[in-house]
């Protein structure tokens, strides 16, 4: 999967949990979920549960202390697929 | 160091479903998560866990400068009682948390002294930030004008040691 498409997927997945719409519209690699999209960090759960159905992976508790920016989520989502 | 963590129960009941599938698993420990099966009320419960755990971070991120999302490593221990801890890499905070039909607040520090020292302080101060901590703005000593800010929903808490 390249990672335009995994971006559009990562995309719809965190839309629902965004506080701040501009963030969200300039979205980069960069973009940090808490810092710049506002998103409550209980709701980075839901995210992290998203990400595990939709890619159908496993993300172990040492990638999800890594799962604060896109890239961080890029990376991740990337490494697992690869070990499938 | 201090630390605080505010939920507004309305918005979190609204904004987050914590018993959906793996919800749990993922940022609390067996023991955690058997307390919050066993409560009267579990949703308080996941909250009230919540709070403590996001209050300790905050000191955890302070002190480090180290950004990381692993809730689960910050364990809740003596929860029915007036002071709380948590645990942290073998790092203990102290907390106290204040549970209301509105919101469950938690203050956390690292010295249990401390908690005599706290004040709540309101909107209307100074505020300036350095590498994103706050401080007050009328500084003669950093440590001691040290503050954290909560807010969720219709809450804030400002809190500092003095």
């Amino acid at each position: 999967m390249d990672k335009e498409a995994t971006i559009t997927k990562l995309k719809i997945i965190i839309k629902p949990f965004i506080n701040n719409e501009e963030a969200f519209e300039n979205l980069t690699e960069t973009t940090d979920f808490i810092t710049d999209l506002n998103i409550n960090s209980a709701n980075l759960v839901d995210i992290i549960l998203d990400i595990e159905e939709v890619f159908a992976i496993d993300i172990d508790n040492q990638s999800m202390e890594k799962m604060l920016t896109i890239k961080a989520a890029l990376e991740i989502i990337e490494t697992k697929l690869s070990e499938k | 160091m201090i630390g605080n963590d505010i939920v507004d129960l309305a918005l979190a009941l609204k904004e987050c479903n914590w018993k959906r599938k793996g919800f749990l698993d993922k940022i609390f420990t067996k023991k955690e998560q058997l307390c919050i099966i066993k409560s009267d009320n579990p949703e308080n419960m996941v909250w009230n866990l919540w709070s403590r755990k996001e209050a300790a971070y905050k000191i955890f991120n302070r002190i480090t400068g180290v950004r990381i999302y692993n809730p689960i490593q910050f364990e809740c221990f003596d929860i029915d009682k007036s002071i709380g801890k948590v645990m942290n890499n073998g790092v203990l905070y102290y907390t106290k948390t204040e549970i209301n039909l509105d919101y469950i607040h938690t203050v956390s520090v690292l010295n249990r002294t401390d908690f005599v020292s706290i004040k709540l302080l309101n909107r209307n101060i100074e505020i300036f930030k350095t590498e994103g901590i706050p401080y007050l703005k009328e500084a003669n000593n950093e440590e001691i004008n040290l503050i954290s800010i909560s807010n969720h929903g219709r809450f804030e808490k400002i809190v500092s040691l003095f």
